[in-house]
């Protein structure tokens, strides 16, 4: 075996902090070969970015770091900053998980890749460089780099820029390529094309590739082997087969069973990690595991796990004492995690068309001017943020919204929530028409049925109000007695799972999970019949998500609530969603049963969208075909004539002159079977 | 606005101010009519009808420009244009150095965080800022006089723009310099902590942005990150900032120039005021109104030439 571009020795990072030491990384070993592709899987503060920061040298003055990291035979540790310096972007280059703020905004963005290529060759000549940048935004797929190397960041969409930064990663032909979240930020369409991007630099630069990411559908997407971190430790160690086939400790297994899957539609509950990571200050010599772990024995709590071989194989290692009796995620004949109740709804029996729909909308329409001028505000034309949705939402039934940013959803949510009255259409809550709606009072009244939940859990709630305080505002907006406010927040609190004699507690000592369950009680606080949701599980780890999850499904049985839920998380859609609609540019293009369209996507773009989720297995990834989408979005500021999706659609490509007329002409209607699946394509 | 503002000025000034009352208590006593035939003729005169004032003013800027005398007869128009360029002559250097040195402080101490270089530079920075001028002032005054003593010449001039008698150019320029030294040290030594916090704290915010570690990933050392990248967008508000001081060069500084005895404009704020000359109040509030204008323009040019996000496509 030849030496490896990179191997890591015993790696520790700690930060000095206002409550001790933080040990954020504690011993980590790998090594990553030339053209192999490494997966560091973990949530956050586990450590992760922290390791690929101590291998770039990065990370801050204050950080003291141990262990030995070699990069091609030479150690880099202890090395000054300009030693480094001829390293990083040459020898080791990184793309960052934000691409709207790794890119300086003042200068453009060909200055950014000449710079990446002048700093590491002086001799190379001005003229060169930039043919080299253009070179290299081609490379990355950027259409026409000879006029958009001068243009600057802002003038990039978030994908658009996420290929910048990959070319200037690529600008020098590095043997490693850091990755660190770089699809996090992006729409699944825009990962998948980035994913592909990734390994399109692999294979001309021939790189080692370490990604970092939360995601395992990425990892089963991307790498050959897999790390598992916990607490600044590597607690399980693969080739990615063997990880997923055969995972071996508790939190890996805990992993892989907290998320739901795109392509599968049993309606399990997800089994959910309780608790949360333990804070790296002081940790005792025992598994950090032990507490969240639902297998732990005495021995657990004795010591600190090693990472050793298990199963007899040299290349598979976990930390876990019980690693031998555990064969992929069961114990003996039972899963790890005790899989959890999951109540039956009697709602359930009765037919669809036989419940009361909570909230119809038909033709759902919202405009906003576009302005010109400096002083008297002239109107030049009009941005569809949401052409003619109409849909209805049962009693006890969840209904989804997906699509990709700016495609409308949140308009859709935000123009209901307001009681929009319709031009030419109505918004209907439990058979109230906003239209009817008369002054102030009716409109409270109607307010108390529908509540939202926001998607940042750490935002929605005031920090200054205690919990109490933040349950107990919409019960006394709508002018519940004082001595009856007390009992019901008590009740509110335990109905999400909280402690309620922890609501004297400011929101800052809960943890995002439990700040979103607060956020649920607060919504739940008057009885609604429909809850909003607006993206609640996207800013949680997958842990704690799936938690947050089951208590959305339990609630809905319990209480008989409907969901009209937006969500760009597919898999996540697919496991709460009775019913979805695809949103693409301001209008639903597939509209049905939430199976029928996972299991039959009919629209080229659900289609589209569904392939490009990477599944968590990899075996089953390998064999998909992913359908990369050209492009971005279109602005909505453009004027189309006929079917929105005809500037990506791959269908359209495989058609004939005859029948592309129609989809560039005729605005396509939703078609189908009524009621059941609907979808808006000329061609199928 | 800036038409608004002065008149506005016009009838407040006309509110609290008296011109009569530079002559009544005069020895020997001036008659009532004496005191009218001086003040007539100047449009100062309260016993014509506000509005007929106002309107004999507004009515000479409109169309001639003037606009109008002192009660002793001087003319606003050539007071404001002779004053405005000694104002300048201070406030320019002054200005300028404490920009630089602000700016370079600030960069100094935001790349050398919570080090010793950096704790000394703000400790420093917080108690100049705290000093009134007037005690910065007097204080260098002090010293200088002492300096003086001690080498038994007179190097620094601690009143006065200018020495009678001094010609010809390089005499001017040494003549000049041991006028200007004390007051712009004054006005630096107060004025530049504003620049080193407002720099510092905005190059940190920009030194952890991911672009500058993005930069130092490309093979840039830390120094040459900062440079390049974090100052180039922390430069964007300190320099609008500074435009927005520009004009103040013109209107000059109150305090310093009544210390140090330069006829600026600043001190014929206070003159004005105090001698109530109406129609010289009103033009300093104009000329202030109009700077402030212009230095608002400034801002915007400069935030247009540095930052491409607002240029318009």
């Amino acid at each position: 075996m030849t030496t490896p571009v990179l191997s890591v020795r015993d790696l520790t990072v700690s930060f000095p902090s206002e409550a001790g030491r933080v040990d954020a990384v504690r011993g980590v070993s790998f090594d990553v070969g030339q053209g192999r592709t490494l997966g560091i899987v973990g949530e956050s503060g586990s450590g992760k970015s922290v390791t690929s920061l101590a291998v770039m040298g990065l990370l801050d003055d204050n950080a003291r770091v141990g262990g030995s990291v070699m990069f091609e035979g030479q150690e880099l540790l202890g090395r000054t900053d300009a030693q480094m310096s001829k390293i990083r972007g040459n020898g080791i280059s990184m793309i960052f998980q934000d691409p709207l703020t790794s890119l300086t905004p003042v200068f453009s963005v060909g200055d950014q890749i000449v710079e990446a290529l002048t700093i590491h060759d002086a001799r190379l000549s001005r003229r060169a460089a930039w043919d080299r940048a253009v070179e290299l935004l081609r490379l990355v797929g950027i259409p026409r780099p000879q006029e958009r190397v001068k243009s600057f960041p802002h003038e990039f969409s978030g994908g658009m820029r996420q290929r910048v930064v990959i070319a200037i990663a690529m600008a020098n032909n590095p043997r490693l390529i850091i990755a660190d979240e770089p699809t996090t930020a992006l729409d699944v369409t825009i990962q998948a094309q980035i994913l592909d991007l990734i390994k399109t630099a692999q294979r001309e630069t021939g790189a080692a590739v370490m990604m970092i990411t939360h995601d395992m559908g990425v990892v089963a997407n991307i790498a050959d082997d897999v790390i598992v971190m916990y607490a600044g430790r590597p607690i399980e160690q693969a080739p990615v087969d063997t990880l997923f086939a055969d995972t071996r400790m508790p939190y890996s297994i805990g992993l892989l069973g907290a998320i739901p899957r795109v392509d599968k539609s049993e309606k399990r509950p997800l089994v959910p990690i309780k608790g949360s990571p333990p804070l790296l200050v002081d940790l005792p010599d025992a598994c950090p595991f032990a507490a969240r772990c639902p297998i732990v024995t005495d021995a657990c709590l004795t010591a600190e796990p090693e990472l050793v071989a298990v199963g007899g194989h040299a290349d598979h290692r976990a930390a876990c004492v019980r690693a031998e009796e555990i064969r992929a995620g069961r114990l003996g004949d039972d899963p790890v995690y005790p899989v959890p109740e999951v109540p039956a709804s009697t709602l359930e029996t009765v037919p669809r068309e036989l419940r009361k729909p909570t909230l119809e909308v038909e033709n759902l329409t919202k405009t906003f001017p576009l302005l010109k001028g400096s002083f008297r505000k002239k109107k030049v034309g009009e941005v569809h943020a949401v052409k003619g949705v109409s849909f209805d939402i049962r009693e006890g039934e969840t209904m989804a919204i997906v699509g990709e940013s700016g495609s409308g959803k949140t308009t859709t949510l935000l123009q209901i929530m307001d009681f929009a009255a319709q031009d030419d259409g109505d918004i209907r809550i439990v058979g109230t028409s906003v239209a009817d709606l008369q002054g102030g009072r009716a409109e409270r009244e109607l307010r108390r049925d529908v509540q939202i939940v926001f998607q940042d859990p750490v935002g929605s709630l005031d920090p200054r109000m205690t919990v109490f305080d933040v349950v107990a505002e919409p019960l006394r907006t709508v002018g519940m007695p004082a001595a009856d406010v007390g009992p019901r927040v008590d009740e509110l609190m335990d109905l999400v799972g909280l402690d309620p004699a922890h609501s004297d507690r400011f929101p800052a000592a809960f943890s995002g999970g439990q700040r979103q369950r607060i956020g649920i009680a607060r919504a739940l606080a008057t009885n609604p019949k429909l809850v909003v949701l607006d993206e609640p599980v996207s800013a949680l780890d997958v842990s704690v998500q799936a938690g947050v999850i089951n208590l959305l499904d339990e609630l809905k049985v319990r209480l008989g609530l409907s969901y009209l839920f937006v969500a760009h998380d597919l898999s996540v859609v697919r496991h709460i969603a009775d019913r979805v609609a695809v949103m693409y540019l301001g209008s639903f293009v597939e509209h049905g049963d939430v199976d029928a369209v996972f299991d039959d996507p009919q629209h080229p773009y659900t289609e589209a969208l569904l392939s490009a989720i990477p599944v968590p297995d990899p075996v089953v990834e390998r064999g998909r075909e992913h359908i990369v989408l050209t492009g971005d979005l279109p602005s909505p500021t453009d004027t189309i004539t006929g079917c929105a999706f005809v500037s990506r659609c791959p269908l359209f490509q495989t058609l004939d002159e005859n029948e592309r007329v129609a989809c560039e002409t005729k605005v396509p209607a939703l078609s189908g079977r009524t009621g059941v699946h609907v979808n808006a394509c000329h061609h199928r | 606005m800036v038409v608004a503002v002065t008149n506005l000025t016009y009838f407040l000034a006309w509110a609290y101010l008296d011109p009569r009352s530079n002559y009544v208590g005069r020895r020997p006593p001036l008659s009532e009519e004496q005191i009218v035939n001086l003040l007539e003729p100047r449009n100062l005169d309260d016993n014509v009808p506000l509005l007929e004032r106002w309107w004999t003013w507004f009515s000479g800027i409109v169309f001639r420009w003037d606009w109008g005398v002192s009660p002793t007869g001087q003319s606003v128009n050539e007071q404001v244009a002779y004053r405005m360029w000694i104002s300048a002559e201070l406030m320019l250097g002054a200005t300028l150095l404490l920009t630089l040195i602000g700016i370079g402080l600030g960069v100094y101490s935001a790349s050398r965080q919570y080090r010793l270089g950096d704790r000394v530079a703000q400790g420093t920075s917080i108690i100049t800022m705290n000093i009134p001028i007037v005690v910065a002032a007097l204080g260098l005054v002090l010293l200088a006089i002492a300096f003086n003593n001690a080498v038994g010449s007179t190097i620094f001039y601690v009143t006065g723009a200018s020495s009678p008698g001094v010609s010809g150019f390089f005499p001017t320029i040494v003549d000049t310099a041991q006028h200007i030294a004390l007051p712009t040290a004054a006005l630096v030594l107060v004025g530049y902590a504003q620049y080193h916090f407002l720099q510092r704290s905005l190059l940190l915010d920009n030194i952890k942005s991911d672009y500058v570690r993005m930069a130092r990933a490309k093979g840039l050392t830390k120094q040459q990150a900062i440079r390049k990248h974090a100052l180039r967008t922390s430069l964007i508000p300190v320099t609008t900032q500074v435009a927005f001081s520009i004009p103040g060069i013109f209107t000059g500084a109150v305090l310093t120039e009544s210390i140090f005895a330069w006829k600026g404009m600043g001190q014929y704020f206070i003159e004005t005021i105090s001698k109530n000359d109406i129609n010289g109040v009103v033009a300093v509030a104009a000329f202030g109104a109009v700077m402030t204008a212009i230095g608002a323009i400034l801002a915007d040019i400069a935030v247009v030439v540095l930052d491409p996000r607002v240029r318009v496509s």
